[in-house]
């Protein structure tokens, strides 16, 4: 299955600091759901927009590709509503998944999708780029799990990529697969779940750690949380203990539902 | 890789290389404070998870670096390499770590190896990551991106296995041995950072160590209140 779909915010020309969504095209199986009431959006707040999984997917073979763009000054968060399982498809070629994200000058983006869940014979490759105008800031969480409950992991490629005006922030892929390597103390220390956040904003971050978790700040600006656990509840209660150490804390916490 | 190994490579790869290289554990003084490594065996997953990782990421460095030395490149692009590699080493610690080493061995680079290559490097790069100064110096003495690959590879494993002798007190014999099994992997890691040699910085493949970059940062936290054996 071949899919493409696309998401633009952008600022309300007649109503100031109201992000609208613009554009929206869904295509199975990335169906993008705006929240109720984001016709009447709060000066301020940001476009609130879920992205469900229509069908089981992917799938081997499956090109999934998602492009987002945020324009200038427009807040948009983008949330996943249930975990993704990479399945096997009929052939034995990779599913390949593409998420582009443009941010604008002096907007932002909350990327959270829900788990990957990396099922047994699955072979997935990830992709997420992300674009930042030089005073745009996001963070884009990814969380991946190793198989479901007491099953062996399939393969998986994620790789991740942000640049802000051209310049690397981050850029970083994990190889996992159902060999032993996962196991190893310098790959994941036999965890089952990585789970990584990118806080791009414009703070200076002191780096911050404990058991299999960090705040690192990244070299060209920006700071990367990394957690490490047993299970996907734990890893982000380890997330959020990264968050609380960075000082735009109260920006980062999650939004009561 | 048919080719003889050039003498550069050797005196690079070889531990009495006055380059600073025997303060780090790359990770490993960390993971037996942790208890995640206390016997052989776990060594031996240690190392090939650091070889497939952080080994793989340096080999790719070294080998664009090589790459870019033998054909003289601008200054342009060794601020192109530090910046990408920067930007594929998450936490304060590992960047620190490799550019010390860097910088250690390029004070001996220089004084065994001077270069025009060299200067330009290190003049817009006065500090470098240590894989981008060992692929540079291969690069410059006429060695390829697959010898550099290696050798950078191997200071990937070779550091962290004397390590685990001081800090376990294991059979040298033994974790001699588990290094020479790392030969295939070694081997085939270095082809396969040869063939990225040409690609553009921005296109350099990027493995991740998550375990490694934890540790590496929990090492700097205990180094301040504890004495340890190793910077890193």
């Amino acid at each position: 299955m071949r899919a493409s779909a696309a998401l633009a915010v952008e600022l309300d020309r007649r109503r100031p600091g109201r992000t609208v969504v613009r554009a929206l095209r869904s295509a199975a199986p990335l169906t993008l759901v705006p929240r109720a009431g984001a016709a009447r959006p709060e000066a301020g707040a940001a476009a609130v927009v879920h992205l469900v999984s229509s069908a089981p997917a992917p799938l081997g073979g499956d090109e999934l590709e998602l492009t987002v763009r945020v324009g200038p000054g427009a807040r948009l968060r983008l949330h996943g509503v249930a975990a993704t399982l990479a399945l096997p498809g009929h052939r034995s070629v990779p599913s390949h998944s593409v998420v582009r994200i443009e941010v604008a000058e002096g907007a932002r983006v909350d990327y959270l999708p829900e788990p990957t869940v990396v099922t047994a014979r699955a072979w997935h490759r990830a992709e997420l780029r992300v674009e930042l105008a030089g005073h745009a800031v996001a963070r884009c969480r990814e969380v991946l799990v190793l198989g479901r409950s007491g099953e062996p992991a399939g393969r998986l490629h994620s790789a991740v990529h942000v640049r802000r005006a051209g310049v690397p922030l981050l850029r970083q892929s994990v190889d996992l697969g159902p060999d032993e390597l996962a196991d190893s103390p310098a790959v994941l220390a036999g965890h089952r779940v990585l789970a990584t956040e990118v806080i791009a904003w414009p703070d200076v971050v002191e780096p911050a750690g404990g058991d299999w978790w960090a705040l690192s700040p990244l070299a060209a600006g920006g700071a990367l949380a990394t957690a490490l656990a047993p299970d996907a509840v734990t890893a982000q209660r380890l997330l959020a203990n990264a968050r609380a150490a960075h000082p735009a804390a109260a920006d980062l916490a999650e939004p009561a539902w | 890789m048919t080719d003889p190994p050039s003498p550069a490579a050797l005196i690079l790869a070889d531990s009495r290389f006055p380059g600073g290289g025997h303060v780090h554990s790359g990770g490993l003084e960390q993971a037996v404070s942790q208890g995640l490594v206390s016997g052989l065996d776990d060594l031996a997953g240690f190392l090939a998870g650091r070889l497939r990782t952080a080994g793989r990421l340096a080999a790719v460095f070294a080998a664009a670096a090589a790459h870019a030395a033998a054909r003289r490149v601008r200054p342009a692009h060794w601020v192109a390499l530090d910046a990408e590699l920067d930007a594929r080493t998450p936490t304060p610690a590992q960047r620190a770590a490799s550019r010390a080493q860097g910088r250690g061995t390029a004070r001996a680079a220089l004084v065994a190896w001077p270069s025009p290559v060299l200067a330009d490097l290190l003049a817009v790069t006065p500090r470098p990551h240590h894989a981008v100064l060992v692929g540079a110096v291969h690069g410059s003495t006429g060695g390829n991106a697959g010898q550099a690959a290696l050798t950078t590879a191997y200071l990937a494993v070779s550091g962290p296995a004397s390590a685990a002798v001081r800090l376990l007190g294991l059979d040298p014999f033994a974790v001699n041995a588990v290094l020479a099994r790392l030969g295939p992997a070694l081997t085939e890691l270095a082809a396969e950072a040869a063939r990225t040699a040409a690609d553009r910085p921005a296109d350099l493949p990027a493995p991740s160590s998550p375990a490694l970059d934890l540790l590496a940062e929990a090492h700097d936290r205990h180094h301040q209140q504890e004495v340890r054996l190793f910077a890193s």
